[in-house]
Order: C-alpha cells, then sequence, then structure tokens
C-alpha cells in the first residue's frame, strides 16, 4: 500500500494501482476517452491527464501507477485547458453529424465536448475523406468519425483474441482497416462486433444503433439463447420491439459476445414466421386449421387419455425442449410423469451430451462440467482441447482460450479436422474420427510408463486403477498410431505436456460424446484425469461445453427417463416415494424409454402419442428417413414450437409457445450455473407461456396442478432437488450468481467440483477397451462423414435463420472434402456434388480443402438444402444411446446431366 | 571597395545554423516505418525554404509541387494530380536557375521512381502500403527483435539474470553480442533527438559482466517432441537454431567441422575483441537446455563424413548454416608467393591457439572491412615491425566500424588509402618482398558510391615480408551443390522462412545465405528457422518465460553525454591478445538507463503492430 493525495483527499492504495483507478476508489472522476480497462491503456487521447507536484509534465493517469507520496491534481487550471485543447484537436476531425449518428447521446467524445463546454473545435479539418466501410451486414466503420482511440483494434486483438483488425496508414494519419468492406465474407472477421462495443464514437458501430435513441429505450438483462456459455446481456427494447443487443459483464462473458449473441438473437423473437395460434390438423385435407386454445388442449387431453387407457401410460411420451428455461422443463417433465403418468421423457441432450451426463456420472458421481469457464481459461499452463471446436460452437469459450493460448497457455488440439484453434496449437493430434478411447488410453500408457501418474490421488481417492492399467499397457503409441492414424511421437508429448503441467483442464465436445462408443470416450477424459489428480483442483478438471444454451438444466431438471430433478433415480425407492408424496400422485416406477430409442418403438407401435417441446427431430436426429417414418406411425403427435418446423408438418396438433424473450425463467449454463432469464416484450397473438400449457393440460388430463409463476416453479424444484436446494429467482435478482450444488439459502454455490471428494465418493477408472465406429467406410462407401456446427448458427436455424445477415454469411449446405480426394475424383472446390449413404442421397457444394484427411469429409447439419441428417447412422451408444454423428459412410459423385438438370429445377421452385 | 559588411558577424545565420544541427538530428533519427511521401513533403518544405525569391521555378514551382504532394500524401489526390506533379518538376529541373531549384526538383523525381509504388496506392487505394507504420526502432532494427527498451528497464533495476534472459528470448548470444555486436539496434535511437543514442550494446556488455550468462538459469524447456533436427554448422547461426529448437523440445544434433564451437566467432574474431572464455558462457547456457548434442570434427556433404542424403534419412529436418569459411583470391600477379595468407587463414589460425610470430616483419593488409582490421590488429600483437593497411578507396569508405579503424591506428597500424593492388613483388626463394600500389582518384557516383580511377601518379612498392588479403570470404557451398546453391554467389537459395528452395525439410540461414555479414544478422536468421522448422514439423509451439517488464519512469529529458566504452591503453594492449575494451561502471550503466525513452511504452509500441 501507498499512500498518495488526490484533490487534497488523503488516501491509502495498492502500490499496484493506476492514478486513474486510485482516483476511482475516491470516487475522484477523471475523464477518459481512449482507455478501456484492461484492453486499451495507451494514453492516446490525454484526457485523463492530471498534475503530479515534482513532474514537470502532465501524467496520463490511465496507465501511470501510483508512487509513495505523490500529490495528484486532476482538476487544475493547466489540466482543465490542456484537455480542452486535446477536445479541439479531436473534434477538428471527427465529423459532426450527431444528429444522423446512432451514438448520439451514448459517445463518449459527445459527452467530454458537452462537459468541457466545447461546440465546433478551433481548428479547421484536414481530414481527407476516406469511403466507409458498410458491406458487412452488422457492422459498418466510419473513418470520417474516428478518433484513433484504439479501443476497437485492443478489442479485437485482446479481447476477442481473432486479431483482423489492424491499423493502417494514409501519410501521416492513422486509420482503422476494418473488414467490413465487400470482401467482408472472404475475410477471418467473425462479425463479433466486441470491436463495436469498445468504440466510444460511433466510428465503428453495429448497424442495428440506426433503429432506436438511447434513452428511448428499455433494457433487459437476460442470458444468451444459444450455446451453454450462457452469456450475460441486455436486450434492448423499443416500443415492445428488440431491436439490438448490449453485453453485460457476466461471469462467463465478461462483457464479450458472439455474431450469434449479439445480432441473431431476436430476429426471430418478431419473426412474422411465427405460430400465433393453435393449429389442429384436419385428417381429411391434411391441412392445419386455426383452433381456440380450448378445442386444441381438450383434443390433446382425449386423445393422450384415450391411448394412455387403451395402450397403458408408457405407451406415451414427450420430449423437453432445451432451449426453454429449467421452469419450462421440469413442468413438462411433471406433467408427463404425473399426466400421462410414464418416464418417457427425454431431451435432446440424448443426442449431443447424454454420453458425457451418464459417463461422467458414472466415474465421477456428477455429469457436468467441474471447473468454471473464467478457471479454465485464465492462469492455466496448459489446455487439452479434444473434440471440440469452441470458436464456432462455443464463440465466447473460444474467445478466452483464444486469450490464453495469447498469454502464454500451451494447447493441445485433438480433433479430426484442422480448426481454427489448431493454427495456435502447440500440437494437433489430427486424429482419425472415432478413436478417442484409443487417444486416451495410449496417453494414459505414456503416463504410467514415464512415471507420471499421481499415485497419491489415485491411491486416496480412485478406485479400479489396476484394471484399467491392464487395458491401457496394451496401448503403446505405436499401437495408437495406427489406430488413431496419428504420430505416435505426437500422442507421447501431449501426454507428457498435460501430465507435468500444473494446472492443465481437459476441455472436450461432441466430438467425444457423438459416436457409438460416446459414454466410454467420456469416460476415457476422466480416466486419464484422474491419474494425474487434476480433478477438483483450480484449473484442472473434465470439461464438456455443453451445447444448447439450457441443455445442462433440461438433464438438471430430470428431463430424462432414469432421472428425477437433480439426478435422483427412478430406480430409488426412497426418491419414489418423496416425489410421489409431494406431488400427490402414484408414479410409474419402470425407468423410461430415450429419445432416440422413442422412434424405434413408434414403429413397432410400442409409442402410440408423442408431446413435442421445441424439438425438430427430422433436422437434427440421425438419419432422417428413419424418423420421418417413425412420426408417421405415431397415433397422435403434438408440437409444442415457435415455428412451423419441419416436424411440426407431421403433428396432429401444434401450439405456439413463446420465447425466452417474452417469459421468466432461468438457464443453466455449461458451468452449472444457473442465470435468470427476463421477459422483454410482449407479443400480439395466442401465443401462451409454455408453463401455463403444460398446467392446463395436466388439468384437463386429471391431474390437480395449481397454477404458478416462474418463480413458484423454481421454488418448488428447490424444494424437491437438493443441488438447487438454496436455488431461487430472488438470489439471482439480487445479482448472486449461483453454481449448483447450492444445497440452502446460505450457500454460495460450487464453482469446483469434486474438491477433496467426488461425488460419488471414490472416482471410478473405467476399463475402456477401444471399438471401431459401427459404420466403417468400405469400398462402396469409402469415406468417412463427421457432422458439426458452424459459428454463425445454432441448430436447425430456427433462430439464427431468421437473420438475413447470419445466412447471407453462410446459408448452404456443403461439405468439406481433401484435396487429394477431390483431385482424384475430378471435383473442384465450390462444385455441386452428390453425397450419399446407405440412408439416403443429398446434393451439396464441395468445399476442396486440406481442412479433414484423406478419405475423410464434413458437413454441417444446419442446412436443409442438403441436410447431413439424411447420411448419418442411427448407431446408438449402449449406455447414452446417443447416435454416431461423428462416423458414418458415404460415398461422393459428381453430378451426372440428369441429377445437374434436376437440382437446377429445385433452386427455381425455392 | 567597401568591405565593412565581411567583418560583421552574422548573428542570425549564426543561430540558424545550430538550429540547423538540431535539424539534421531530428532527420537523421527518423523512424522506421514513417510514410516515404511525407519524408519527401518535409524534404520538399525544406527546399523551399531556401528559395531566394528570383526564379518562377523555384519560388513558385516548388510550392505548386509541394500542395501536390500533401494533397497525395492524405489521400485526397488522383491520377492527374501525380501527373501534373511529376510534368512541373521536370520544367522547373530544365528552368531552374540554381541547385536550390533544379536539384529539388531533380530528388523529387527520383524519389517518385523509387516510391512509385507508394504514390500508386495513395492515389489509388487511399492508403499506404502495408509495411508503412511506426515501429520501435531499436526493436525493429535489430535483426534478432531483441527486447531492448525492456532489458535496459531490467539492467536499470539491477535485475541482470532477468535481462539476460530477455535478451535470450530472440538471441542465445548475449555476451558474445555485447562483445562485437554492430549494434544497429543504436542507429536510430529516438534517444538522439535530444542528446544521442544510448550505448545498447555498452549497456549488454554491463549485464553480462555482472553474472556471467552461463550462470543464468536458461528456461525450462518443452517436454521431449521425440523429434530429430540436424544443424550443420556450430556457429551462432546455426547455435541459435539449437538453442530455441531445443526450448521448444527437439531433439538437436550440430555437427560441426572443427574441434570447438562459435564458428567465426571463435575463428574469425581475435581474443582481444570477444575472448573464447567469455564465448563459452553464451555456448554453455545453449548446450545446458538439455537437447543438444555435438559432434565435433565431422564435415558434412558431397565427399565428406556425411552426406547431405544421410542427414535427410536421419532427421526430421536439416538446418544449414556453414557460414563463409574460405577468403576470396584476388588475381594479382605473386599472390602464390610465401608469405601471402588469406585473413580467414590466418584468424582462424589464431583461433587456435597458433600465433604465429611475426617479429621484425613487415606486414601488408589488402582490405577495408572489419576482418581487415582484425587481421592488422592481430598483426601488430604477433610482433610485426611494420603494419600497413592497403584500401583502394578512402578512409571514410571503409566497411570496417570507425572504432575498429580507430583501435587500428591507436594501435600503429598505417593505412594506406586510395592505393589498389598491383602485383606482389617476391625475392628469388619465391618469398614476399613488397606489395605494388597504384594510387587512386575518387570519382563519380555509381550505384550510390563513389568510384575509383587510376590517377595521373607512379605505381610503388610498399615493401613487406607478409601480405594478408582480406577482400572478403566466400562460401564452401560445393558440398552441397544440389541444395539450390546459387553457381555465382555460391549462397544457398531460400524462402524468407529459410526454406531452402525447392526442398521440403531443408532449411539455411547465415552468412551462407546472405553472404558474409554480422553475427547478429546470423543469429536472427537462426531465430526465423527454428520457428519455421517448429512449424514445418507440424507444431507451434511456445517458448515463453516470464519476466515482468518494469514499469516505465518518466521520460527523463535532461540532456547527457553518450558513455562511451573505453580501451586500455593502446600501448598495452599491442602487446597481447587479452580484452582491449574495458566494461561500463555501475554509475555510467545507470545513466544509460535512465536515458531510454521507452518506446515499448511511449509512443508507437503500445499499438497493434509497432514494435518490430
Amino acid at each position: 500500500m501507498v499512500n498518495v493525495t488526490i484533490d487534497g483527499v488523503k488516501l491509502s492504495v495498492d502500490e499496484n494501482m493506476t492514478i486513474l483507478a486510485a482516483a476511482k476508489s475516491a470516487e475522484i472522476s477523471i475523464p477518459t476517452l481512449c482507455y478501456l480497462k484492461d484492453v486499451n491503456d495507451i494514453g492516446a487521447c490525454k484526457m485523463c491527464v492530471v498534475e503530479v507536484e515534482g513532474r514537470d509534465n502532465l501524467v496520463t493517469s490511465c496507465n501511470t501507477k501510483v508512487k509513495e507520496g505523490m500529490v495528484i491534481n486532476t482538476r487544475s487550471e493547466r489540466v482543465i485547458k490542456s484537455r480542452k485543447q486535446m477536445l479541439n484537436l479531436i473534434l477538428a476531425n471527427h465529423d459532426i453529424r450527431c444528429f444522423s449518428c446512432g451514438k448520439s447521446g451514448d459517445c463518449r467524445l459527445q459527452d467530454l465536448a458537452n462537459e468541457y463546454e466545447i461546440t465546433k473545435s478551433c481548428y479547421a479539418s484536414s481530414f481527407a475523406k476516406v469511403p466507409a466501410k458498410i458491406d458487412n451486414p452488422f457492422l459498418t466503420y466510419y473513418p470520417e468519425l474516428c478518433i484513433n482511440c484504439q479501443r476497437c483494434v485492443s478489442a479485437c486483438h485482446k479481447l476477442a483474441g481473432n486479431g483482423v483488425l489492424h491499423n493502417t496508414k494514409i501519410g501521416t494519419r492513422t486509420l482503422i482497416d476494418a473488414p467490413f468492406g465487400e470482401n467482408w465474407k472472404e475475410t477471418e472477421c467473425e462479425s463479433c462486433g466486441n470491436c463495436a462495443a469498445a468504440c466510444p464514437t460511433g466510428a465503428l458501430i453495429v448497424k442495428n444503433r440506426k433503429k432506436y435513441q438511447v434513452g428511448k429505450v428499455k433494457k433487459v438483462l437476460t442470458t444468451c439463447p444459444h450455446c451453454a456459455t450462457g452469456c450475460q446481456y441486455y436486450l434492448v427494447v423499443k416500443d415492445n420491439h428488440i431491436v439490438d443487443v448490449e453485453p453485460a459483464n457476466g461471469p462467463s462473458n465478461h462483457n464479450l459476445l458472439c455474431v450469434k449473441g449479439r445480432f441473431g438473437s431476436f430476429n426471430f423473437v418478431h419473426s412474422p414466421e411465427r405460430l400465433k395460434y393453435p393449429l389442429i390438423k384436419n385428417h381429411e385435407t391434411g391441412e392445419f386449421e386455426r383452433a381456440t386454445w380450448d378445442e386444441a388442449l381438450d383434443l390433446i387431453a382425449s386423445k393422450m387419455n384415450e391411448i394412455k387407457k387403451q395402450y397403458g401410460p408408457d405407451s406415451l411420451a414427450g420430449f423437453a425442449c432445451s432451449r426453454s428455461p429449467n421452469e419450462d422443463i421440469y413442468m413438462l417433465q411433471k406433467m408427463v410423469r404425473c399426466a400421462f403418468g410414464t418416464n418417457n421423457v427425454d431431451n435432446c441432450a440424448r443426442v449431443c451430451h447424454s454420453a458425457t451426463v451418464a459417463g461422467l456420472a458414472m466415474t465421477l458421481g456428477s455429469g457436468a462440467m467441474t471447473n468454471p469457464i473464467y478457471d479454465i481459461t485464465h492462469d492455466v499452463d496448459c489446455i487439452l482441447l479434444v473434440g471440440s471446436n469452441p470458436e464456432e460452437a462455443h464463440p465466447v469459450v473460444g474467445m478466452q482460450i483464444r486469450q490464453a493460448v495469447e498469454r502464454g497457455t500451451r494447447l493441445i488440439v485433438v480433433d479430426p479436422r484442422d480448426i481454427g484453434l489448431s493454427k495456435k496449437a502447440d500440437i494437433h493430434l489430427k486424429l482419425k474420427p472415432g478413436t478417442n478411447v484409443a487417444f486416451a488410453n495410449g496417453m494414459m500408457n505414456v503416463m504410467i510408463n514415464e512415471g507420471l501418474i499421481d499415485e497419491e490421488f489415485i491411491k486416496n481417492r480412485t478406485e479400479g486403477f489396476e484394471e484399467l492399467k491392464k487395458i491401457v499397457m496394451e496401448y503403446t503409441p505405436e499401437r495408437v498410431g495406427e489406430i488413431c492414424h496419428i504420430d505416435p511421437d505426437h500422442l507421447r508429448e501431449a501426454a507428457l505436456m498435460y501430465a507435468k503441467a500444473k494446472k492443465a483442464p481437459i476441455i472436450y465436445c461432441l466430438g467425444v460424446t457423438e459416436h457409438s462408443t460416446g459414454t466410454e470416450g467420456v469416460m476415457s477424459m476422466s480416466n486419464m484425469a484422474m491419474m494425474v489428480g487434476k480433478l477438483g483442483k483450480s484449473g484442472c478438471g473434465v470439461n464438456p461445453l455443453r451445447g444448447q444454451n439450457n441443455v445442462q438444466g433440461a438433464c438438471d431438471m430430470g428431463a430424462m427417463p432414469g432421472d428425477f430433478p437433480g439426478y435422483q433415480k427412478v430406480t430409488n425407492k426412497e426418491v419414489m416415494e418423496k416425489f410421489e408424496k409431494a406431488w400427490g400422485v402414484e408414479l410409474n416406477k419402470k425407468p423410461g424409454v430415450h429419445a432416440t430409442d422413442v422412434f424405434g418403438e413408434a414403429i413397432k407401435k410400442n409409442i402410440r402419442g408423442l408431446f413435442i417441446f421445441g424439438e425438430d427431430p427430422i433436422v437434427t436426429d440421425a438419419d432422417q428417413n428413419h424418423i420421418k417414418k417413425a412420426l408417421s406411425s405415431l397415433d397422435f403427435l403434438v408440437v409444442d414450437d415457435l415455428f412451423m418446423t419441419e416436424t411440426a408438418a407431421y403433428a396432429d396438433v401444434v401450439l405456439p409457445g413463446t420465447s425466452y424473450a417474452e417469459k421468466e425463467g432461468t438457464f443453466s449454463n455449461t458451468e452449472r450455473r444457473v442465470q435468470r432469464v427476463r421477459k422483454a416484450v410482449e407479443l400480439e397473438g395466442e401465443m401462451r407461456l409454455d408453463t401455463d400449457i403444460f398446467i392446463d393440460l395436466m388439468n384437463r388430463m386429471g391431474y390437480e396442478q395449481p397454477h404458478l409463476t416462474s418463480e413458484e416453479i423454481m421454488d418448488e424444484i428447490a424444494s424437491l432437488t437438493p443441488s438447487f436446494g438454496g436455488i431461487s429467482h430472488r438470489r439471482l435478482d439480487k445479482g448472486e450468481s449461483l453454481q449448483w450444488p447450492c444445497p440452502d439459502k446460505h450457500h454460495p454455490g460450487t464453482p469446483i467440483m469434486h474438491v477433496g471428494k467426488f461425488s460419488r465418493g471414490l472416482g471410478w477408472f473405467y476399463p475402456a477397451e477401444y471399438a471401431p465406429s459401427a459404420e466403417l467406410p468400405d469400398e462402396k462407401y469409402p469415406f468417412i462423414l463427421m457432422t458439426g456446427r458452424v459459428l454463425y448458427h445454432y441448430n436447425t436455424r430456427a433462430m439464427t435463420g431468421k437473420t438475413p445477415g447470419l445466412m447471407e454469411r453462410e446459408g448452404h449446405s456443403f461439405i468439406e472434402l481433401n484435396e487429394e480426394d477431390a483431385a482424384r475424383l475430378g471435383i473442384e472446390n465450390g462444385e455441386k456434388i452428390r453425397a450419399f449413404s446407405r440412408r439416403g442421397s443429398i446434393f451439396t457444394t464441395a468445399r476442396v480443402s486440406d481442412k479433414v484427411s484423406p478419405g475423410e469429409t464434413w458437413m454441417p447439419f444446419h442446412f436443409p438444402d442438403g441436410n447431413a441428417n439424411i447420411l448419418t447412422n442411427a448407431a446408438l451408444d449402449k449406455y447414452a444411446r446417443i447416435p454416431e454423428y461423428k462416423v458414418c459412410a458415404i460415398n461422393l459423385s459428381k453430378l451426372s446431366e440428369e441429377e445437374k438438370a434436376a437440382l437446377e429445377k429445385e433452386q427455381e421452385i425455392i | 571597395m567597401v568591405k565593412e559588411h565581411v567583418l560583421h558577424q552574422n548573428e542570425m545565420n549564426v543561430k540558424t545554423s545550430k538550429f540547423l544541427d538540431k535539424f539534421v538530428k531530428r532527420v537523421k533519427a527518423n523512424p522506421p516505418g514513417v510514410c516515404p511521401i511525407a519524408v519527401q513533403l518535409s524534404f520538399l518544405q525544406s527546399a523551399r525554404s531556401q528559395t531566394c525569391g528570383k526564379c518562377v521555378p523555384c519560388r513558385d514551382g516548388l510550392l505548386e509541387v509541394e500542395n501536390m504532394m500533401r494533397d497525395i500524401l492524405d489521400g485526397k489526390a488522383e491520377m492527374d494530380t501525380f501527373e501534373n506533379m511529376v510534368d512541373l518538376c521536370h520544367t522547373i529541373e530544365d528552368t531552374a536557375d540554381c541547385a536550390i531549384g533544379y536539384e529539388a526538383a531533380n530528388i523529387v523525381l527520383k524519389s517518385v521512381e523509387e516510391f512509385y509504388d507508394e504514390y500508386m496506392s495513395h492515389i489509388k487505394s487511399h492508403r499506404c502500403q502495408a509495411e508503412v507504420g511506426q515501429k520501435v526502432p531499436c526493436i525493429s532494427f535489430c535483426p534478432a527483435n531483441v527486447n531492448i527498451p525492456g532489458y535496459i528497464a531490467l539492467i536499470g533495476e539491477h535485475r541482470y539474470a532477468d535481462a539476460i534472459n530477455l535478451i535470450r528470448h530472440d538471441n542465445p548470444f548475449p555476451t558474445a553480442c555485447a562483445f562485437i555486436c554492430e549494434h544497429p539496434c543504436e542507429e536510430k535511437c529516438r534517444r538522439d533527438l535530444l542528446d544521442s543514442p544510448i550505448n545498447i550494446r555498452g549497456l549488454k556488455k554491463f549485464a553480462v559482466d555482472q553474472i556471467a550468462a552461463d550462470e543464468v538459469k536458461v528456461p525450462e524447456c518443452n517436454v521431449s517432441t521425440g523429434k530429430k533436427v540436424a544443424i550443420v554448422g556450430g556457429g551462432p547461426s546455426g547455435l541459435t537454431t539449437a538453442y530455441f529448437l531445443s526450448l521448444m523440445g527437439h531433439k538437436v544434433v550440430v555437427y560441426e567441422e572443427r574441434d570447438h564451437l562459435g564458428g567465426m566467432l571463435r575463428y574469425g574474431i581475435p581474443n582481444y575483441r570477444l575472448p573464447k572464455d567469455r564465448l563459452d558462457q553464451d555456448i554453455n547456457a545453449i548446450l545446458s537446455t538439455g537437447n543438444i548434442e555435438v559432434k565435433y570434427n565431422v564435415a558434412i556433404g558431397d565427399g565428406k563424413d556425411i552426406t547431405m542424403e544421410q542427414l535427410l534419412e536421419d532427421y526430421n529436418a536439416v538446418y544449414v548454416a556453414i557460414g563463409a569459411q574460405t577468403g576470396k583470391s584476388v588475381d594479382v600477379e605473386g599472390v602464390d608467393a610465401n608469405g601471402v595468407y588469406s585473413a580467414v587463414d590466418m584468424l582462424g589460425e589464431i583461433g587456435r591457439g597458433n600465433i604465429p610470430d611475426y617479429s621484425g616483419k613487415r606486414v601488408v593488409v589488402v582490405g577495408g572491412g572489419n576482418v581487415a582490421m582484425d587481421c592488422a590488429r592481430s598483426a601488430v600483437r604477433c610482433k610485426a615491425k611494420e603494419v600497413t593497411v592497403i584500401y583502394r578507396r578512402r578512409q571514410i569508405d571503409m566497411t570496417a566500424l570507425p572504432s575498429e579503424i580507430q583501435g587500428a591506428i591507436e594501435e600503429g597500424v598505417e593505412l594506406l588509402t586510395l592505393n589498389a593492388p598491383v602485383k606482389i613483388n617476391k625475392d628469388e626463394n619465391n618469398n614476399v618482398s613488397g606489395f605494388v600500389c597504384q594510387p587512386q582518384i575518387i570519382s563519380t557516383y555509381r550505384g550510390g558510391k563513389p568510384s575509383v580511377t587510376k590517377a595521373n601518379k607512379e605505381e610503388f612498392e610498399v615493401p613487406c615480408e607478409i601480405v594478408l588479403m582480406a577482400i572478403g570470404q566466400d562460401i564452401v557451398s560445393a558440398p552441397f551443390e544440389k541444395y539450390s546453391v546459387n553457381e555465382r554467389r555460391k549462397t544457398f537459395e531460400t524462402e524468407p522462412t529459410t526454406r531452402v528452395k525447392g526442398y521440403d525439410k531443408v532449411f539455411a540461414g547465415g552468412d551462407c545465405v546472405f553472404g558474409p555479414a554480422t553475427v547478429i544478422k546470423a543469429i536472427g536468421a537462426g531465430k526465423i528457422a527454428a520457428l519455421n522448422i517448429d512449424e514445418y514439423l507440424g507444431y507451434h509451439h511456445k517458448y515463453l518465460d516470464d519476466i515482468q517488464i518494469p514499469e516505465p519512469k518518466e521520460n527523463d529529458r535532461t540532456h547527457y553525454g553518450r558513455v562511451h566504452l573505453t580501451d586500455r591503453s593502446a600501448r598495452e594492449r599491442r602487446c597481447n591478445f587479452d580484452p582491449v575494451e574495458n566494461g561500463m561502471s555501475f554509475d555510467e550503466a545507470m545513466q544509460e538507463c535512465r536515458k531510454c525513452l521507452r518506446c515499448d511504452h511511449f509512443g508507437c509500441g503500445v499499438l497493434e503492430g509497432g514494435r518490430s
């Protein structure tokens, strides 16, 4: 601590503080313009200058540290005069056209000019007119408004970690080389807009700002509805219409947002395609007809009751929506369990991270990310990233990993594709798809042979080591190299690097789970971490990046066939009794059918009535033709959704639900953090809160469910779910941030799990043997197809597809293949080709590069004009019943003349 | 005739001249990355300030050229402005009376040609070309991009070990460079705007004098990658590559033809400039990283101990850094006489410890570079009776560092400049008896350098018993000729990544690529090679060390004189090969440290792309 005097106030402050921070701590405000905390402290604008006794010259307070005995004057005549001079100089070359500027009222320069009473510069402009960059659909750069403060450039490099904004010169002047011009699509710019958020003026600006004036809007703090990073932001609402998004300083996003969050999270809310009233299918015409809520709900209640009566409760099933709040999901599973009378309830985690939930529950006792995002991306020595492309699928996590790498964290990427992060990785293990278990066993083989295992940890906290050791000793690097198509040296190095690092998290995603051996893949991750004692510690752990915004919550809330909320087992008698007592009804004791098995059961007529809440399995599930057949086989299908999806088209009744912007609730992000969702708008139409729909339906089906608000539902959840015991809307609204387990009202939540003891008691080393994928390439189908996501869309595009700029950036089906294969087949980059598997055939566009290895291909599954899931294989994992999206066998061919003609015709129709 | 004004002191002119001294300093310290058109515009403004106002083309024309150039500079102009400007310059050149006018126009025209691409960039895309943009002068002028402000600040806080490791982050030869680096970093030091460039090399020497480099622990290596890289040649470039590859976890085997490492640092630079025991400190530290094996007395190439093909089979990559090891010969009569040696051979023998005895002999050294000075000063130490350096041009044209020339003169070496070699006379036993020269006159500029022509004077003989030819070095590239060796220059042709053209896993750098140059250039190439070899092997390994650089202090704007390093007295030092240079005292070092303006913090150093 040092003693300083600022404007006569005596302070004792930390010696690492800047003068600016010290002044702030004493509530003395010093004006800043180019300064942005932790991002930009270049001291360029000189607005923050102060006078320090004993120094000849004025000092920039933003980047000068305090010293013992400093006497500082922040508003002497000399200081004020200097600030005025600076403003005059800056304003001379800033086109003052505030009336037409989107930042008017929210412009730092405007504030300062007002404060220092400068309406017009006393100097003439020397600025050469340079054209604005306007082609990017989200962002614009106006050079004549740019004050060259470097905040955007620093934000792009230091926060987004993308580094596409550069300085460029024209003579003695600096301009920002913003990649928003004609070729914006070809640049590496991700349109995340973090640069615009950093801009103090209207120079680098989000186009949405043009739609409103600050002060005439309300801002609603809520949680992003795309991936499970759980970014906090404000919806900006003008006249009951969301017009923009502003980042908030959430614990997982720290004011960062990605392109989907900032630009793709509200157009869909107001989309004219939204369902506005209930629809009942006229089976004679096959057309949907408008119905009243009473008609629709009565029909559903009577049909469901009829099937239940005739074929038993287990002939009914319900799918919960992992994009909806916890409270909605809780009520849906309650409806299925109490009113339908079955445990046939599931959610789309089944097709993404069910393997995680099952696998980590088996080995550690809890199927969730063990450490917070901040903890595993700040101050860690090495990151082991397996089957995860966070720059595209979890962009704000990706940004934080990029920051970590920039700070010197070593990065090991294990991925069959060249992803963006592999360019920054110390090592990239470009393994053959479907060989994760062999890879992990190989890693452990090296760890054991090199004496790097944590014997204390293994002895005190785990079981099953010897059995696993027996297996992994067979997995020599050479053998693993052959299985995985990797260099054994790379494997050895990765094992040493990970094991020797003091703090090293494993971060993984669907590249691990979406296999017919996905659960074993997941358990192999925990095996690796346990073997070197990297669990229950800061900067370590096993960290699945969950997919959907609330897929963690969907699992937590008991939308699972074997689990009540909080992973309380259906098969546990005490648990069963507790829920029967609480819900006042006798419950079905038999664990339900997994979502992926529901389709087979439907074809077999074992399941006849299905309620789908906010899912579109025709688009998202493997082997589309199989799904279509199953849905057609049902006696009765209800879909509750925002849009008329491909799946809804098969329904008997379609119900219009509400989006995240129209309701209260909570989402649980990937790090188990329960965060608020708040109502921002109320739309015209007959859409109803989904919780109200479920409550109404329960009552009509004969289960008496009193009406509850979202807040009351969370209280019920807390009363029945030990891990949620202390969580309530009230605590969250007070600004607390809670990660479950949070057993009581005074518990602060649990950032890091398994500290001292695993949830399971002892951690279990699961003895996993490598087994090849279910469908391997052969002569007829010689290519492996992997599927995945791109940055600009989320899953079915139901939401992101409603933002035109996102569709412009990436709007069509494509397939990545290797240059060698393309050359052999005579396929050019950008050529339309046919891709086909045993299950179907699609047209798509070839992207030729060396991103994938020879013999391998990759497709995103977002696009209906060539949906990858027509090709994928529904081979299911034995524990989690997750389909093998990441490996199936396909073939490729150039188009015949007839196919070309057919395709052209199809496009004309579109 | 009235001469009253002649004696009158023109006070204003004197003042202006003093001011112009500052102006010249300002111009000389022009930072790297400034837009060349901006520089030309400021030249033009100075030129116009000199007009006497008599002739129209100069008085009015230069102003209009300046206006047009300013529009081009600011990106406001189109092609017609450019054409009009060029046109007007031609007219001025044609019509102006005196040099103030026509030479200004001439220089503009020449620079327009020279920087045509930059002009077009301003006119067509209203932007400078990509490489324009200021950089921190010292860092960007250092071929290894060493973080100079950082280590000066560390020295200022007496953190010498950290300073050494910060240097080693980019250059593993802190000691060798402390003694003999040509310090291009000092060339544009911003401190020169105030008083004089910081003595950067002197400060580095101060640091390594406080704690020996091999007593400062090197950073920890990455875990082993299992990859093996062969380095051909254990000189500064090869060892730099070895150091960084080793830190990245690769196994490195250095093949050294001789029995010690160091290359020209050991066998070319005499002990009095770089003591061998100090060189060993750097080498020890490099080898202490742990992944480096050295195979001494093994030569590589066709007809040698191991062929390149064998290395390519045994290793994942090969870096060739064989330097420029043989002296160039000149085709003069008598060059075959006994007593004629190449500089490289003479210095190499001394490096091996075989010091010749020139007692009573007269020595002629031919050449004007640092090697010539090394030969001459070594000859003095070999007890030669007389040492004469013969050089074709003037002393000012010599490429040797001025301090080296000065040192030689102090030690009694005579410079015989503007004399070209004609022949070497020999006696009946074929021993050298004299060196015949032809006097030259300095003549017109050719290729930016004044040329010499034969003077209308008689040839003459310098009697001597020893002739040392220090007229350049050649690369012994014949054993590697399959690997993209330029037939004429004998250098390896490489990509900017140091990869040898047309070869996947062969990299080359140092003198064998760009011809004989400075040690820091060879080190810079070695670092680039290491990064690119790692990249070629499919990695992006980091080699970070966590050195916290001190917070910058306020610029000390007081003017100080520059601390120069002093030498031991010439009388004393000429008798032996002991190091000649004295170090800085603590007070001197701290004064130099205080002068650093911390351009890494103040100015462009904090901007994206503003460091190097």
